[in-house]
C-alpha cells in the first residue's frame, strides 16, 4: 500500500490522443501517458489512478469522490479548462491539491486557450511539454509538503 | 555535456526578503544551489544570471545563441509586458522554459498574460522553488523523451 495516491484526470478528446492533430498533441496515445505515469509513480513510491472522461459532469462526479481516496489530483481538462466554471467549483470544493496540465503550449495557440478558469484554484500549471507535462505534474504533487 | 542558462529577472535578487507570503522564504542563492544539485544529478552544467534591467536581460539572452542548449527563465514582472524580451528569446533561437514561483493565475489580472509564453516551449508556475527544478527537467531530462513531433 502506497502512502499517497494521486488521481489523474484527462478531459474531452484525450481518448483520441495519437490519432488527431498529432502536430499539436503528439503521436503518443493516452495509454502511453498512463504507462509513463505508472512507471514514474513507481520511482516516486506513490500510487496513481488514471481516468478519462469526455463529459463535464462525469469529471465533476469523479472529483467529488476524490477526497478521502486520493491525496491530490492532476487534471488535463482539455477545452473545459477555458470555460467550465462548474469544473472550477468542483476543484475548489474538493480541498485537495490539484495541478493543471496541458500537452501543448496553450499560450502559443488561439486566444481563447490563453485563459484557464481552473488555474486560479490549482496549485500551479504545467503547459507545453507533451507527455512530460503529466510526469512533471506527478513530480510536483509528490514534492508538495517536502519543499 | 549539455549546458543551460538559468535567468532571473527583476526583484528576484530579493527572494526570501520581500513578500515572502507570495514568493516564499527561499533566497535566490538557495534556489540556485538546488538547481545546481539537480543539474549535477542529471549530468548537465548550468550557469546563473540575474538582472533587474530589461536591456541587460535582452543582451544576455541574445548572447545565449549558439552558446547554451537551453534557457530556464523567470522573467518576473517583465513576463507580462516585455515585447523586447519576447523578441530576444525569439532571436536567441534557443529552447526556453518559462517558470514562476507563484501561481500567477491566482493573482492580479495583469499577471495572467505572458508576453514570452508563446516563444517558450512551455510554462511552469506555482510550485515555489520547485518550479525551477521542474523547469530544468522539462528542458533536459532524457528519460522523459520529447514526445511532441
Amino acid at each position: 500500500m502506497k502512502t499517497r495516491t494521486f488521481l489523474v484526470i484527462s478531459g474531452p478528446n484525450m481518448n483520441l490522443l495519437g490519432t488527431r492533430k498529432t502536430s499539436i498533441y503528439g503521436k503518443g496515445s493516452l495509454e502511453d501517458i498512463h504507462r509513463g505515469l505508472r512507471a514514474r509513480a513507481e520511482e516516486l513510491d506513490v500510487g496513481v489512478e488514471c481516468r478519462q472522461f469526455n463529459g463535464e459532469g462525469e469529471i465533476i462526479d469523479c472529483l467529488q469522490q476524490a477526497p478521502g481516496r486520493f491525496d491530490g489530483v492532476i487534471i488535463n481538462a482539455g477545452a473545459f479548462a477555458h470555460y467550465s466554471y462548474s469544473l472550477r467549483s468542483a476543484i475548489a470544493s474538493m480541498l485537495l491539491p490539484c495541478v493543471e496540465v496541458f500537452i501543448s503550449n496553450v499560450h502559443a495557440r488561439e486566444e481563447f486557450r490563453h485563459t484557464s478558469v481552473i488555474a486560479p484554484v490549482c496549485v500551479g500549471v504545467i503547459a507545453g511539454f507533451g507527455k512530460k507535462s503529466y510526469l512533471l505534474a506527478l513530480d510536483a504533487l509528490a514534492n508538495l509538503g517536502a519543499a | 555535456m549539455k549546458h543551460y542558462a538559468v535567468v532571473h529577472g527583476p526583484n528576484l535578487n530579493l527572494l526570501g526578503k520581500r513578500e515572502v507570503g507570495i514568493y516564499g522564504g527561499r533566497t535566490m542563492e538557495s534556489i540556485n544551489a538546488d538547481v545546481e544539485a539537480e543539474a549535477k544529478r542529471l549530468g548537465v552544467t548550468v550557469e546563473f544570471y540575474q538582472s533587474n534591467g530589461e536591456g541587460e536581460l535582452v543582451t544576455f539572452i541574445q548572447q545565449c545563441r549558439g552558446r547554451v542548449d537551453g534557457i530556464l527563465l523567470n522573467a518576473g514582472a517583465y513576463t507580462h509586458y516585455s515585447v523586447a524580451l519576447r523578441d530576444g528569446i525569439g532571436a536567441a533561437a534557443v529552447p526556453a522554459v518559462e517558470v514562476h514561483i507563484s501561481n500567477i493565475y491566482k493573482r492580479e489580472a495583469f499577471r495572467h498574460v505572458s508576453m514570452i509564453a508563446p516563444v517558450c516551449i512551455g510554462q511552469i508556475c506555482g510550485f515555489g522553488a520547485y518550479s525551477y527544478i521542474l523547469g530544468l527537467r522539462a528542458l533536459i531530462e532524457e528519460r522523459l523523451d520529447p514526445w511532441l513531433a
